[in-house]
C-alpha cells in the first residue's frame, strides 16, 4: 500500500479510474511532445509524486481568506489540506509555534527549494519600520522575502495581498503593501477579493496540481478562469437592468421583486469576479441575490472609490466627496453662467461701438 | 498660422477679386462636423441616463428594454463617432489645408502665442477688434485642439475600454483599449472619468455654440453659415 | 530579581528563565508571549503583546457612516460581522434610528450563527490540538472508539467502529506519507497530553466533521447577508426584503423557501452542538480534571454589556444579561454604561500609543491615537530583531481598557459568570447540567464556582453558549415568522437614510455580545460625516498590557502559577491562550480625534 497519499489516490477518491488516468497520462505525453513510451512514467509520477508543500504566511490581513478557504465545498478544504497539498505553515491552522513553527519555513524551504508554493494572505506595512507587523520578533516584510526567495510561484490571496484592501485604504496609515510591490521575481497569481470565493481558491490550487502550470492571467495578474467577466455580466438581475427596473430605495416595492440594485450602488457592473456565477457557499446566494448591492470587493482600491450606495465614483483629485456629476455640474453651471455674463456685456460693448 | 497668407492674397488678387469669401470647409468636413454633432448630443444624452437611470420601469422585465435600447444609442452614436473621427483624419491628410489645422498646433511659433493672447484679449473686451481668420482662429484652434481632438481621443479610449467590458477580454475593443482599464485604476474610475469626459464635453458645447454666435455677430467673418455652406466670408476688406 | 505585586493579587517575578512564544499561532492575527519560569517550570510571570497594528479607524475618517460597517467588518474575519453589527447598531443610535421588527429578528439570527460558527471553528480547529493528540489517534481501537462515542453521545449517527476505522486509515496514510502539513512539528511526545487513543481519534474524526459542518451553518449567513465571510448589513434594518406570498416572491431575496433552508440549517446548528460539541468537550474535559489551571481574572472581575434582547429596544428582555462583578463577588453585579465617561476608559502606558498624560485613561468618544514604537531600556535584541521584551516600559500594539481602572476579563465565560450569577434560568440549567456530567465523567464533585474560571471553564462556557445561540436562533426564527404572519414585511426603516435628514452633530454608541465577548464602538458624527470613530473590542480587554497601577489583563493573569511539562514546549501556554480564542487584528487599532495626524507619524 502506497503510505502518501497520492495525485492519483485523490482521484481515485473522486471517482477517477486508472484507465481514465492512464488516457489522462498519454493525452498529458502528447501535449508535452513525448512519446508513447513516457505515458507509464507520467502514470507513475502522478502516482507517487509526494504532496505539494504550501507555506502560507499572514501579514496585515483579517484571516477571511483562511476562512473562506475552509468554507470550500469542492473540493472538500480538509481534503485539500489532508491529500492534495501538504500545507506545512499556515499560522492559522498549524499546531506548532513560535521557534518549532519557525524552523518548519527553514526546513521546506531547503528540502523543496524551488518547488514550494508560498500562499500570502495580507500584506507587508513598512512605516514604523515594518513593526506594525511582527512575526517572530521581526518584521513580517522580512519573513516575506526570505520565504519568497525560492518559492515556484506566489498566491497573492485575496484583496489585502493582491492590491492592499482596507488597511491601505486612505490615508493608508501603516503603509501596507500588496505583495507584487515587494516581490517582483516570482510569478504571482493574484486571487482578489474581501475574501475570495472559496471554491475560487480551491480551484486555482487544484487547478495548479492538476495542470501542473499558472492559470493564464489576465492583464492584472488575475486568473482568467474566474476573473475574466463582470458580475454584472452574469448577473441573475440584469434582464431588469436591461429593462430600467430598480431598486429605488431599500425595502421598496421593487426590492421585493428582486429588481437590479444599480440606483442604490451596486458595484456589479465594475467588479470583476465570480460571484453570479460560481455564487457563494457552495452556490447558495451571493450579495445581489440576498438584496445589497456588490461593494465591489475584488477591485483594486474599493475602499476608495465613494460609497457602496452611491452610483457614481468618488474622484479624489477634486477632493472627497466629488464624483463625475457633482464636479460636471458645477462646472458646466458655472460656465454657462459665465457665457451669459459674457453674451451681456458683448451686447453692451457693441451697442456701445454702434454709438460711436 | 497668421491670418491670412501671403499666397492666399496673391492667389485671390490674380483673380481680380475683392477678398470677401473663400471656400473653406470641404463637404466631407462638413458632414463631419454635423454628425459629430448629433453623436455627441446623443452620446451626452443616453450617456446620462446610463449613469443616471430614470424611473423604473412597470411590468414584468421581458416586457421591457430601456436600458437596453439607451445603451444601444449610446453604444451606435459611439461607433459613429469613432468612425467619424478616423474619417476625420484621413481628411486631414488629404483635404486642404484647412483639414489639417485641427490637429496640428503650430505650438513652437511665437507669434501664434501673440495671437492667441490677442484673442482671449479680444474676449476679455481689451482689443477693441480681432484678426481675421480663414480658418480658426489661434485661440478656437487651440480649444478645438484639447478638446475635440484630445477629448475624444480620451473618450474614445475611455469609452472602448469600458465597451470591452461587455465584449469580454480578447475582443476587439479589448485589444484596441482594454489596457486602459488596469492604467486608470480599474473599471469604476473608467467609468468616472470617461463622465467627467462628458462633462468636459457639455461645457464644450456651451461654449463652442455661444462663441460661434457670437463671432458671427461681432467678428469680421461668417462662422455659423461657413460650416453649412464651406465658404467663409468677410464683413471688411481690410487685411489685418 | 523583581516581583511586580498586582493590584488584583498577582505576584510578577521576572527573575526566571524567560521562555519566547512568537508566532502564537492558531489564533487570528498576530500575537506574540514571553513568560519566565521558575526552576519547578512553574509560570512566575507572563508578557502578552499584540504584534500587529492597522489603523483602520483612521481610515474611517471623514467617510460616510452607512458605509462605516463593512470597513470595521474587516477589522476580523473570523468573526465576521460582529463589527458590522455593532457599527450599524452605533450609526443608527447616534441618528435616532429604529430598525423594522424583522430586521432585529433577522440580526439575531446572523448574530448566533456567527456564535455558532465562531465556536465550533474555535474549539476543534483552533484549539483542540492543545488538547489532542491526532499521533496518538493512531493506536486507537475503532471499536472502543465507536464505543465511548456511544457512551458520550448517544444520538450522535456517525459512531459505527467501520466509520472510525476508515478515518483513521486516511490519518495513518497521511502521517506515515512523511508530511506531516498543518501537524508539523507539533509537540506530540509531551506528556502534557493526557487523552486515551480513543479519545484522540473520536475528536480527531470530529475535527473533520466540524470542518465539513462549519461551512453549512454559514449558508444562513449567504442567504441573509450574500456571503461569508463578510456578509453584508445596513444602516437602518437589513438588505434582504421579504416577499413570501407576493407577486414576484420567488425572486425576492427573502422568500419562503429561503426561510425553509434557514429553517434547516439553524436545526443541524442544534444537533450539533447537543451531539458532538458539547459531549466532545466533556469528554476531553474529564480527561485533564486534575489540570484546572488558567482561571486568573475570570475568578475575580468579568464583565460585558449584554445583548440578545427578545424585544427589540427593551433591555430587560436581554438573554444575556451584562454588568461588572468585581473581586469574584458573584453576589453583586454592578451595572454598565457604555456612555458614561467613567467607566470603560483606555490607557496607554505600556502601548506603542501616546498620550498627553498617560497616566489617564480616555473614554472612547474622546479617545487619541498616536503610534509610538519605542521600546524599554531592558529589551533584548534590536528595535527590528526582538529577542526578548522589556514589560516595564511599552509593548503592545493593543492598549489597556479598564472598567472604572478594573482589568476585566470578557468573553463567553464572563458572560456565563454573569448570567448564573443573574440566574439566567436556562444558563443554569446548563451549567448545573453539563458540570454534572463532568463530575460523573471524571469522578469528581467540582462546584460551578470552582469549575468555571479555569481554562476547561472558559472552554466548557463557549461550547453551552454555542448550544445556547443555537436554540436562541430557532427562537429568534420563530419571532420573525411569527411576526411577517401578522402581516409585517418590512426588514428596513430608511426616513433618515439621507444625510441631510441628520443632525449637525451626533454620537453613538453599539455593543454587541461578540464570540470574544463584549464588543463596544463609538462613534462621532459631525456634517454626515466620521468625526472620531473608536471600537473597544474583547481581546484589548483580554490581551492588555498592564495598566499604568500595574493591573495586569487577562491573557497574562490567566498564565500565572501554571506549571508546564516542558518549557521549551509551549502546549500549556497555547492551550490556557486559546482558550480565549484571541483575535489579534480585532484588538489592535484606535483612532481619536487627531488620528489623521498618524500619517505623518512614521516613514523613515
Amino acid at each position: 500500500m502506497a503510505m502518501t497519499e497520492t495525485f492519483y489516490d485523490v482521484m481515485r477518491r473522486q471517482g477517477i479510474t486508472r484507465r481514465s488516468l492512464l488516457k489522462f497520462c498519454s493525452l498529458t505525453a502528447t501535449a508535452l511532445g513525448l512519446g508513447p513510451s513516457y505515458v507509464p512514467q507520467i502514470a507513475h509520477a502522478m502516482e507517487t509524486k509526494p504532496r505539494t508543500p504550501v507555506l502560507w504566511l499572514h501579514g496585515l490581513e483579517c484571516t477571511c481568506c483562511s476562512e473562506s478557504f475552509i468554507r470550500s465545498a469542492h473540493p472538500l478544504a480538509k481534503d485539500v489540506v489532508l491529500s492534495m497539498i501538504s500545507l506545512d505553515y499556515d499560522d492559522t491552522l498549524m499546531a506548532s509555534a513560535g521557534h518549532q513553527a519557525e524552523a518548519i519555513l527553514d526546513e521546506v524551504m531547503t528540502k523543496y527549494k524551488g518547488n514550494y508554493i508560498l500562499a500570502v494572505e495580507g500584506n507587508p506595512p513598512l512605516n514604523q519600520d515594518g513593526m506594525s507587523c511582527i512575526i517572530g520578533g521581526k518584521p513580517f516584510v522580512d519573513q516575506l522575502r526570505k520565504v519568497a526567495k525560492d518559492a515556484k510561484a506566489i498566491i497573492s490571496w485575496g484583496s489585502c495581498a493582491s492590491f492592499g484592501c482596507v488597511q491601505a485604504a486612505r490615508p493608508n496609515p501603516t503603509r501596507a503593501t500588496p505583495v507584487h510591490e515587494v516581490i517582483t521575481d516570482k510569478p504571482i497569481i493574484r486571487v482578489p477579493g474581501c475574501p475570495p470565493i472559496a471554491e475560487v481558491m480551491t480551484g486555482v490550487i487544484t487547478y495548479m496540481l492538476t495542470f501542473d502550470r499558472i492559470p493564464p492571467l489576465d492583464r492584472m495578474g488575475r486568473p482568467l478562469m474566474f476573473y475574466s467577466q463582470r458580475i454584472h455580466d452574469k448577473c441573475y438581475r440584469r434582464p431588469h437592468f436591461d429593462a430600467g427596473q430598480f431598486v429605488e430605495a431599500f425595502d421598496d416595492e421593487s426590492a421585493r421583486k428582486g429588481y437590479c440594485l444599480y440606483k442604490v450602488g451596486c458595484k456589479g457592473p465594475t467588479t470583476y469576479n465570480a460571484c453570479s456565477t460560481v455564487r457563494w457557499n457552495e452556490g447558495t446566494s451571493f450579495p445581489i441575490q440576498s438584496g445589497h448591492g456588490c461593494i465591489g470587493c475584488s477591485e483594486e482600491g474599493f475602499w476608495d472609490k465613494g460609497s457602496w450606495y452611491a452610483r457614481l465614483t468618488d474622484i479624489h483629485q477634486f477632493g472627497i466627496e466629488a464624483n463625475a456629476d457633482k464636479i460636471g455640474g458645477v462646472a458646466a453651471a458655472a460656465v454657462g453662467g459665465a457665457v451669459a455674463v459674457h453674451a451681456a456685456v458683448s451686447a453692451l460693448k457693441r451697442a456701445q461701438q454702434k454709438g460711436e | 498660422m497668421t491670418s491670412i497668407s501671403e499666397e492666399e492674397l496673391a492667389e485671390l488678387r490674380e483673380r481680380g477679386k475683392r477678398l470677401s469669401a473663400v471656400y473653406v470647409y470641404e463637404a466631407p468636413l462638413r458632414a463631419w462636423h454635423w454628425l459629430n454633432a448629433l453623436a455627441i448630443v446623443c452620446l451626452c444624452l443616453t450617456g446620462y441616463f446610463i449613469g443616471q437611470p430614470l424611473p423604473t420601469m412597470p411590468g414584468e422585465a421581458s416586457a421591457n428594454f430601456l436600458m437596453g435600447y439607451i445603451r444601444f444609442v449610446h453604444f451606435t452614436a459611439a461607433l459613429l463617432f469613432v468612425v467619424g473621427f478616423i474619417g476625420r483624419m484621413y481628411w486631414a491628410l488629404v483635404g486642404n489645408h484647412h483639414a489639417s489645422q485641427l490637429f496640428i498646433l503650430p505650438f513652437w511659433k511665437g507669434v501664434w502665442w501673440v495671437e492667441v493672447w490677442e484673442e482671449i484679449r479680444w474676449y476679455l473686451f481689451l482689443k477693441r477688434e480681432p484678426r481675421k481668420y480663414v480658418g480658426h482662429n489661434p485661440l478656437a484652434q487651440l480649444a478645438m485642439f484639447f478638446f475635440i481632438v484630445l477629448g475624444s481621443l480620451f473618450m474614445i479610449f475611455t469609452g472602448l475600454a469600458l465597451y470591452s467590458e461587455g465584449l469580454m477580454q480578447g475582443s476587439w475593443a479589448d485589444k484596441i483599449a482594454g489596457w486602459v482599464l488596469p492604467m486608470l485604476g480599474g473599471s469604476a474610475d473608467v467609468h468616472a472619468y470617461h463622465r467627467l469626459g462628458m462633462w468636459i464635453f457639455v461645457v464644450f458645447i456651451i461654449i463652442h455654440v455661444y462663441v460661434a454666435i457670437r463671432e458671427d455677430i461681432m467678428s469680421r467673418q461668417s462662422i455659423v453659415s461657413t460650416m453649412i455652406s464651406g465658404v467663409r466670408t468677410f464683413k471688411d476688406d481690410r487685411a489685418e | 530579581m523583581a516581583v511586580l505585586q498586582t493590584p488584583t493579587g498577582f505576584k510578577m517575578d521576572n527573575s526566571g528563565r524567560r521562555v519566547v512564544v512568537d508566532p502564537v499561532t492558531r489564533i487570528e492575527g498576530h500575537m506574540r508571549v514571553e513568560v519566565n519560569v521558575d526552576a519547578g517550570n512553574v509560570i512566575r510571570n507572563a508578557v502578552s503583546t499584540g504584534t500587529m497594528w492597522r489603523g483602520l479607524e483612521v481610515i474611517l475618517k471623514g467617510r460616510d457612516p452607512r458605509d462605516a460597517w463593512a470597513f470595521v467588518e474587516r477589522i476580523c474575519g473570523v468573526c465576521t460581522g460582529c463589527h458590522a453589527l455593532t457599527s450599524v447598531r452605533a450609526v443608527e443610535d447616534a441618528l435616532n434610528i429604529r430598525i423594522p421588527k424583522n430586521a432585529h429578528y433577522i440580526r439575531e439570527i446572523m448574530a448566533k450563527v456567527l456564535q455558532v460558527h465562531d465556536h465550533i471553528v474555535h474549539f476543534y480547529h483552533l484549539h483542540a490540538l492543545d488538547w489532542v493528540n491526532p499521533v496518538n489517534a493512531l493506536k486507537a481501537d475503532p471499536k472502543a472508539t465507536s464505543e465511548l462515542q456511544q457512551m458520550v453521545s448517544p444520538s450522535h449517527p456517525n459512531a459505527s467502529a467501520g466509520y472510525f476505522r476508515d478515518v483513521q486509515t486516511r490519518l495513518k496514510k497521511f502521517v506515515e506519507s512523511g508530511q506531516l502539513g498543518i501537524f508539523k512539528n507539533g509537540y506530540w511526545s509531551n506528556p502534557a497530553y493526557k487523552l486515551p487513543p480513543e479519545a484522540d481519534l473520536m475528536a480527531v474524526t470530529h475535527y473533520l466533521e466540524a470542518l465539513d459542518f462549519q461551512k453549512e451553518i454559514v449558508k444562513v449567513h449567504t442567504i441573509l447577508g450574500g456571503k461569508n465571510p463578510h456578509p453584508n448589513y445596513l444602516v437602518g434594518g437589513v438588505p434582504c426584503a421579504i416577499n413570501i406570498d407576493g407577486v414576484g416572491a420567488a425572486g425576492a431575496p427573502l422568500n419562503w423557501e429561503r426561510l425553509q433552508f434557514i429553517y434547516a440549517r439553524l436545526q443541524e446548528a442544534y444537533d450539533f452542538t447537543v451531539n458532538v460539541y458539547i459531549p466532545d468537550v466533556l469528554a476531553v474535559a474529564s480527561f485533564y480534571k486534575n489540570w484546572l489551571h488558567g482561571g486568573g481574572l475570570s475568578a475575580l472581575n468579568v464583565m460585558d454589556y449584554g445583548d440578545y434582547e427578545e424585544v427589540p429596544y427593551d433591555k430587560k428582555t436581554q438573554r444575556l444579561p451584562g454588568g461588572v462583578i468585581l473581586n469574584g463577588n458573584w453576589d453583586e453585579v454592578h451595572p454598565i454604561d457604555p456612555r458614561d465617561p467613567e467607566q470603560v476608559q483606555e490607557f496607554v502606558g505600556h502601548s506603542w500609543y501616546k498620550y498627553a498624560d498617560e497616566s489617564k485613561g480616555l473614554h472612547p468618544w474622546d479617545g487619541v491615537t498616536e503610534p509610538n514604537y519605542v521600546l524599554g531600556p531592558g529589551t533584548k535584541g534590536s528595535r527590528t530583531d526582538i529577542k526578548e521584551l522589556d514589560e516595564s516600559a511599552k509593548y503592545s500594539w493593543i492598549k489597556s481598557p479598564r472598567w472604572r481602572g478594573h482589568a476585566c476579563e470578557v468573553g463567553p465565560l464572563s458572560r456565563y459568570i454573569l448570567a448564573y450569577a443573574q440566574k439566567v434560568d436556562y444558563v443554569r440549567g446548563q451549567i448545573d447540567d453539563s458540570l454534572g456530567r463532568f463530575n460523573s465523567l471524571a469522578g469528581t464533585s467540582l462546584t460551578a464556582k470552582q469549575a468555571l474560571p479555569t481554562t476547561i471553564g472558559r472552554t466548557l462556557a463557549r461550547a453551552l453558549e454555542c448550544q445556547y445561540c443555537a436554540k436562541q436562533a430557532l427562537d429568534d426564527f420563530d419571532m420573525l415568522v411569527k411576526n411577517i404572519k401578522n402581516g409585517d414585511t418590512a426588514t428596513a426603516n430608511v426616513e433618515k437614510w439621507d444625510p441631510s435628514t441628520w443632525p449637525k452633530e451626533a454620537k453613538g454608541v453599539g455593543t454587541v455580545a461578540a464570540p470574544r465577548g463584549g464588543l463596544g464602538h463609538w462613534i462621532r458624527i459631525k456634517d454626515g460625516k466620521i468625526d472620531n470613530y473608536q471600537c473597544v473590542v474583547p481581546t484589548t480587554w483580554n490581551g492588555s498590557p498592564r495598566d499604568p497601577k500595574g493591573g495586569i489583563g487577562a491573557f497574562e493573569a490567566s498564565l500565572m502559577n501554571t506549571p508546564m511539562e516542558r518549557p521549551d514546549e509551549p502546549v500549556e501556554i497555547l492551550r490556557t491562550l486559546h482558550s480565549f480564542d484571541p483575535c489579534l487584528a480585532c484588538s489592535t487599532h484606535v483612532m481619536g480625534p487627531e488620528g489623521e495626524e498618524m500619517t505623518r507619524v512614521t516613514v523613515r
